[in-house]
């Protein structure tokens, strides 16, 4: 291996006490149990490519995610989803999210939810096609399992019905 | 679960080591601060460099598990990048002995 090669410290920009605090739910060993796989089946450049954000990103037409309740009881976090066409304007998106300042997303949606980006890489050929759907839910699951059920399923058969191949997920 | 069903996934990680805990079948991982995973804001080409080298992943990863560092820095101290909430976030409010605690074992522990 390349000695020169980075390896990012995912806890580097968190406080000591919550990345200590954190840490204690992560086993040392690395992870042995068996892992899904499903190749890439054509080249990324014809291949349908969908985001899912678990940054609590919502249209302005649609109801937002429901942060009072997790004020309430703060093992809660919403599990349902919410649906964005592949054009919604910055204008006309809504964030809401307890553990990260929603400011920057406010501001320009593409630090997490890249639409722009990718349709500018389906123009210029990258990519085979952007979905017409990209999918937000709610990164604060704790033991939640009616997400499941609520949420993953849903977004995956309205991908199978948009023909979608790959999925870019960025967890917030 | 997605790959189960036939997509072909890859997800973006500003915290890899959880994949410790779960078995996840495509990783990047990237030292960038929470909420601003692909770059700055208004930054296209830094966040289409991020979004080019993640994307490459879903073609080139030979088997599951694998998780790719990325090489990119991010401009400023992460005392100054301000991606907490403006307000502490339940569960951490809820917790902030058990945080505590953490802190003191790990700094015991050295």
């Amino acid at each position: 291996m390349d000695q020169q090669e980075k390896r990012v410290d995912g806890f580097r920009f968190m406080p000591p006490g919550l990345a200590a605090w954190i840490q204690t739910f992560i086993p040392d060993e690395q992870f042995n149990g068996p892992i899904p796989w499903t190749p890439l089946a054509r080249p990324l450049s014809q291949a349908t490519v969908a985001l899912i954000t678990s940054a609590g990103i919502s249209c302005k037409s649609d109801p937002p995610f429901d942060m009072e309740r997790e004020k309430r009881e703060p093992t809660w976090g919403d599990p349902t989803y919410r649906c964005i066409p592949r054009n919604t304007a910055a204008a006309d998106i809504d964030v809401n999210h307890l553990h990260i300042n929603t400011d920057y997303i406010r501001k320009d949606p593409d630090v997490m939810l890249p639409l722009t980006r990718l349709a500018e890489f389906e123009a210029e050929g990258i990519i085979g096609r952007l979905a017409q759907t990209a999918y937000s839910f709610y990164g604060f699951q704790w033991q939640n399992e009616r997400f499941i059920d609520e949420a993953i399923r849903p977004m995956a058969s309205r991908m199978k019905s948009e023909q979608v191949e790959a999925v870019l997920l960025t967890p917030a | 679960m997605l790959e189960e069903d036939g997509f072909t996934t890859v997800i973006l990680t500003p915290t890899h080591e959880f994949n410790r805990e779960v078995g996840i079948p495509r990783s990047v991982a990237l030292e960038y601060p929470y909420g601003r995973l692909l770059g700055e804001v208004g930054d296209a080409d830094g966040q289409r460099q991020v979004l080019l080298a993640t994307l490459a992943v879903l073609e080139q990863a030979q088997a599951p598990g694998q998780v790719k560092h990325l090489p990119f820095e991010w401009p400023e101290d992460p005392r100054h990048t301000h991606w907490h909430p403006p307000e502490m976030s339940p569960i951490v409010k809820a917790h902030l002995d058990d945080i505590k605690r953490a802190r003191e074992r790990m700094k015991e522990r050295g």
